[in-house]
């Protein structure tokens, strides 16, 4: 009898788990896939908001491919029960999914501040497809949008809202915006810049509660004055979609707890993406990264083990990037470092700022803003990910690195980036195209 | 499948590759659209190019979360423009700094070695850069480790 694979989740984690189990496997297994909504790439929901691409662009995997891969679905139902001892797992509807191995791949959900009126119509989470529908049907022209929280989920979607035409406000809870992604100075340039493009922006701000005001909603915070707006945008967090897994056995901390095959406690179930606690790329250490470059390499190393290749992972690197109004905002690694030896390069008046986090000789973590039309940034951006993926010992460079950390290239190429990087490969041997094995259409 | 050697020893900067290369890419001849970069060394006495060495894990491609980046025929990671909507997480996950990104198109591009006929080895006039079936190797690092000593002077 043909091996049953059961994937759960139509996430980028579950979809690179599915392509890579037929890239990888020697016969042809059995695949179910359970996902409550059909496949798509939430990276690329700001775009569809802004109208930039078609809402068809958004899904990753359609039922042709789904049918190519000899995908057996079962989408729009939920998985509520995992019976680790049968290998038995059950949906919504009731039905029983009976598995040799499994993978836990149920992502993370928008959670929004407990404040009276946030579930009142008007007030939305930006995550899924369907929250992305609904807002768009609430961002006019000349309309007003408070983005409550200047998080990561609020910068992707910022562009998004200004090319609408509406105006924003954003407001934070913190002292400073992007408080998970760049450090203070970074926040300040970040600030300074949103304000000249017509970004109002309100820090310290506690939101109290949410009111409907004829047709539009009014926002009362513990201090200051009252914010009246057309659309509210609650971007205050996500939360891994764990419950269902109570009383399975599997051992559950932050996330799902693996090892570096990406293997729960329980031999034939794992893990990947969000709701995953996997192996930190620097410390080792198990953490929940909820990237998408994470949940992409997590996918592909279970669905390779699960296709019996036995992939040991070196583990992922904290990444983000996002672009607000033309300017580039990256971070890498232990960028939050406090005890770290830092080096730091500002350039206010461009707006470009460089951040080295050491250890030793080598780069633990980077910070980099720059304008996006500066050919550097971009460029800066990949080498400085290059030196703390490679951990590449910087020597005397880092020397001429803590008084020019502007110019990474020649350190970069000197030390021989490169060289360490070539024969890196995930999965142990050279990628596929996403065509080969169709991802996307 | 062939790539491009580069000889670092016969770049003389005279960035004819840079011209070609943005021309071939974009129709401009403008050499911040060039997605080889040649580099000074030295006090601008050495200049050597630098591009993607379409590595075999192809970072940009298994990070695109559209499958926006694929293998074209010439063996190269190729941008699909049409699939590309610009999020830039090829830029963060290719750890060479050879992903670019155009803010008047919107989206990523990179060396996709021209189709398999590269502007940039034919326009160079001294065969600092050919294309040749060779493995990809790191062509840069021996001679950056010795034109970059001045750089370390004093630090």
């Amino acid at each position: 009898m043909a091996r049953r694979h059961l994937i759960i989740g139509g996430g980028t984690a579950g979809m690179n788990a599915i392509r890579t189990i037929r890239e990888e496997e020697a016969e042809r297994s059995e695949i179910m896939l359970v996902s409550a909504e059909k496949p798509y790439s939430r990276m690329v929901l700001p775009y569809y908001l802004d109208r930039s691409i078609s809402e068809s662009h958004v899904f990753t995997a359609t039922a042709a491919v789904l049918a190519e891969w000899g995908a057996k679905t079962h989408l729009g139902r939920r998985a509520t029960n995992l019976d680790t001892k049968a290998s038995v797992c059950t949906l919504d509807d009731g039905t029983r999914l009976e598995y040799d191995d499994c993978l836990i791949a149920t992502g993370s959900s928008a959670v929004k501040a407990p404040v009276p009126g946030a579930e009142l119509p008007g007030v939305h989470s930006f995550w899924t497809l369907d929250q992305c529908r609904a807002l768009i049907a609430d961002v006019k022209p000349g309309g007003h949008v408070v983005m409550v929280g200047a998080g990561f989920i609020s910068f992707t979607i910022l562009n998004s809202i200004l090319s609408l035409g509406a105006k924003l406000t954003i407001v934070e809870i913190a002292p400073r915006i992007l408080p998970r992604m760049i450090d203070d100075t970074g926040a300040s340039l970040v600030e300074d810049w949103l304000t000249r493009h017509g970004v109002t922006i309100r820090t310290d701000a506690r939101l109290n509660k949410i009111e409907d005001a004829k047709g539009k909603k009014r926002l009362k915070f513990a201090k200051g004055g009252d914010l009246t707006c057309d659309a509210v945008i609650m971007a205050t967090g996500i939360r891994t979609n764990l419950e269902w897994l109570k009383g399975s056995g599997i051992r559950v901390n932050q996330g799902v707890v693996v090892d570096d095959h990406l293997r729960s406690n329980v031999a034939n179930v794992y893990a990947a993406g969000d709701v995953a606690e996997g192996p930190d790329r620097l410390s080792k250490s198990g953490v929940v990264h909820a990237i998408e470059p994470t949940a992409q390499e997590h996918g592909r190393v279970v669905g390779a083990n699960m296709a019996g290749r036995g992939v040991g992972y070196a583990g992922s690197l904290v990444m983000n990037i996002v672009e607000v109004c033309h300017l580039d905002v990256a971070s890498f690694g232990a960028w939050d470092d406090g005890k770290a030896e830092a080096t730091v390069g500002v350039k206010r008046d461009r707006h470009a700022y460089r951040k080295l986090l050491w250890t030793d000789d080598r780069l633990s973590g980077a910070i980099i803003l720059g304008p996006s039309s500066d050919i550097w940034t971009t460029n800066d951006v990949g080498m400085l990910k290059g030196l703390v993926q490679s951990q590449v010992p910087l020597a005397r460079f880092k020397a001429y690195l803590k008084t020019n950390p502007f110019d990474i290239k020649p350190a970069f190429i000197a030390v021989k980036t490169a060289g360490r990087l070539l024969p890196e490969t995930v999965l142990g041997r050279p990628a596929k195209a996403p065509g080969e094995t169709p991802v996307a259409v | 499948m062939s790539i491009l050697k580069i000889t670092p020893e016969r770049c003389t900067g005279c960035l004819r590759c840079e011209l070609a290369c943005s021309y071939m890419q974009t129709g401009e001849y403008q050499p911040a659209k060039s997605v080889i970069r040649v580099s000074p060394f030295e006090g601008h006495t050495s200049y050597a190019p630098y591009t993607c060495v379409q590595c075999a894990e192809g970072w940009c491609m298994t990070a695109c979360p559209v499958g926006a980046i694929t293998i074209n025929a010439a063996g190269a990671k190729d941008v699909v423009d049409d699939r590309c909507v610009g999020c830039k997480l090829c830029t963060i996950a290719c750890p060479y700094g050879t992903m670019f990104y155009d803010p008047d198109t919107r989206k990523a591009f990179k060396c996709n070695l021209c189709g398999g006929d590269p502007a940039c080895a034919h326009a160079c006039p001294t065969a600092a850069i050919t294309y040749e079936d060779v493995a990809t190797s790191d062509w840069l690092a021996d001679f950056a480790a010795e034109r970059t000593q001045r750089l370390l002077v004093g630090v």
